[in-house]
């Protein structure tokens, strides 16, 4: 009988977020109704999205083996960017858009590059590449956040527009759209198509992925360009939403995202990989970061918490992984 | 004798100022298992990734079915013909025995919306090939990581077989498995033959090349020091012509 439940567990790595989350979602709401209140919630909705998109990302790439640690970097520098180059009057935000999205994604290559041509491990690349990003996004912006709140554009509505309800706090920002269509083309990929399969093949067993005529330096790239994209696409968000590009905004996301990822069943080396367990363990993080707030736990009291979280999952899923006969 | 299905002509392979290969011939005939052995660094390995098209070679001459050619990757190989089942590196160990199966090659579903895995296309195959080959115990879903050391270099060489090819490379096989399990791989070996396929099988295992080769082949500091029937020589003369010894005797 035990057996069997490890054994669905194992199998079902989203599980145990799930679970954990309704079990504090409770625990939450019932030492403070305000937890569900429809401010908190729409407060918690107006961030998961961001946080998420770089997430789903992150995923992707840890399945294949490789990690990001500059995403949290291109998260503030491209919006800054961004609006540099529509305040000082060099393009419209919507060219400066599409030219920021190029850049990320050429900031993604050349990871790509470093790690899988040039053979310097991702740690190294990424590490170095989020202070170049980080000091760009600085030095051009001279360290002031950049102010966009007179901007209007399709894109701006495209991204960040507020849907208000009336005679409620409630709003939801469309931001949350793109999250939802982004997860389902990363289910997708990732479980439904070739490259999908090449992807956990190559974080897997790279030799092997290589010896069935797999472009495994191709994949990995590949994932890197995506990565780069969609977490410059999250801070691009983020900026619209607030209204201001900030050249330290992400600081640390590098690591919460991949705690979220890890905590949602992804394995940190490669072949294992889950989507809706990463949606899972952002709704987790965010849960905790948002609950103990709400129900009180002093502020600087509050990482002890996500740190204890992430133990605990993570020796639950090392457990399953023994518990299956799997990997070491 | 039986068609030549591959003929290697003095292959030579530099990395660097290191000569791993000093022009090497080899002959691989149809439903022949050819052993290739040699001590560590004798250049069995860099033979084989030559031929796979894993590596290109610094000189030489490759033909395969009587067509020269030269592989720019494995990709070519496999198409080819070429399967090669590398000992760490046969299977993914996080994925199914199905998607291990089909890697590289996966079937998409007719009539998709988009582009999807036919995800039961390749169970059912799945199920079929292990039926063919008597590995009935496993589950087309199991992943790799929990089956054992011999079940997954059956399931690496089936899928040679399944997708017809003319040619299995089998770089050491029988490296870390019990006696009962590299029994079970060898007779494996023997099936490909019975079924029309070629194979090169590398190994430190004397023994175990005696059992099922043809014709063995010896390797030694990358020259090719012995090309023999198993007829016409003994576990004793391969040993030594892969240790040199014979040559300090003399």
């Amino acid at each position: 009988m035990t057996d069997k439940v490890i054994e669905k567990f194992a199998a079902h790595r989203e599980l145990g977020p799930l679970l954990l989350l309704i079990i504090l979602g409770a625990l939450f709401y019932v030492m403070n109704p305000a937890f569900l209140s429809v401010l908190n919630l729409s407060n918690m909705l107006g961030f998961i999205p961001e946080i998420g998109i770089i997430a789903l990302g992150m995923t992707l790439l840890l399945t294949g083996g490789e990690f990001d640690l500059s995403v949290g970097a291109l998260f503030g520098f491209t919006p800054v960017l961004m609006f540099i180059l529509r305040n000082e009057g060099i393009m419209s935000i919507e060219l400066a858009f599409f030219v920021v999205m190029a850049i990320a994604a050429l900031i993604g290559f050349t990871n790509g590059i470093l790690v899988t041509k040039v053979g310097i491990s991702s740690f190294l690349v990424t590490i170095g590449m989020q202070l170049v990003v980080r000091g760009s996004g600085l030095y051009i912006s001279n360290g002031f956040p950049q102010s966009s709140w007179q901007t209007r554009s399709p894109i701006k509505t495209a991204l960040a527009y507020k849907i208000g309800f009336p005679d409620s706090f409630f709003q939801i920002v469309v931001s949350l759209f793109w999250f939802l269509a982004l997860v389902a083309v990363g289910y997708y990929v990732l479980n439904h198509t070739r490259f999908g399969n090449w992807i956990m093949a190559t974080g897997g067993n790279e030799d092997a992925a290589r010896a069935r005529g797999i472009k495994t330096d191709r994949v990995k790239i590949i994932l890197f360009v995506i990565t780069a994209v969609l977490a410059g696409f999250a801070g691009v968000i983020d900026a619209f939403r607030i209204r201001s590009a900030y050249p330290v905004s992400g600081t640390g996301y590098e690591l919460e995202v991949i705690a979220m990822t890890v905590i949602g069943g992804t394995s940190l080396f490669g072949g294992r990989g889950t989507i809706l367990g990463t949606v899972l363990g952002v709704l987790l993080l965010r849960t905790i970061r948002n609950g103990i707030v709400v129900v009180g736990v002093p502020g600087l009291a509050y990482n002890i918490f996500v740190g204890l979280t992430i133990l605990a999952m993570m020796g639950i899923h090392a457990y399953l992984e023994k518990q299956s006969g799997g990997v070491s | 004798m039986t068609e030549e299905l591959v003929r290697m002509e003095d292959i030579v392979k530099s990395f660097g100022k290191v000569q791993a290969l000093k022009g090497v011939d080899m002959e691989v005939h149809n439903k022949e298992i050819v052993g290739l052995v040699g001590d560590n660094g004798a250049g069995k390995s860099t033979l084989i990734k030559i031929l796979s098209g894993a590596l290109s070679p610094t000189s030489g001459k490759i033909w395969f079915e009587e067509e020269r050619v030269s592989f720019q990757g494995t990709n070519d190989g496999i198409k080819a013909g070429i399967e090669t089942v590398y000992q760490d590196a046969a299977l993914v160990g996080q994925l199914s025995v199905a998607r291990n199966l089909f890697l590289g090659r996966e079937p998409l579903k007719k009539n998709a919306l988009l582009p999807s895995l036919d995800k039961q296309y390749m169970d059912e195959q799945a199920v079929k090939l292990l039926q063919q080959v008597g590995l009935t115990t496993i589950d087309p879903s199991a992943k790799v990581n929990n089956l054992s050391g011999g079940q997954r270099q059956s399931i690496a060489i089936a899928r040679g077989m399944f997708f017809r090819a003319k040619l299995i490379i089998l770089d050491e096989p029988t490296n870390n498995l019990g006696v009962e399990e590299s029994r079970n791989v060898l007779s494996f070996v023997m099936e490909t033959k019975e079924r029309g396929h070629s194979s090169i099988f590398i190994t430190h295992n004397i023994r175990h090349i005696y059992q099922v080769a043809d014709r063995i082949v010896v390797l030694r500091d990358g020259k090719k020091v012995g090309d023999l029937t198993k007829e016409e020589t003994t576990m004793e003369e391969i040993e030594e012509m892969i240790t040199g010894i014979e040559v300090l005797n003399a």
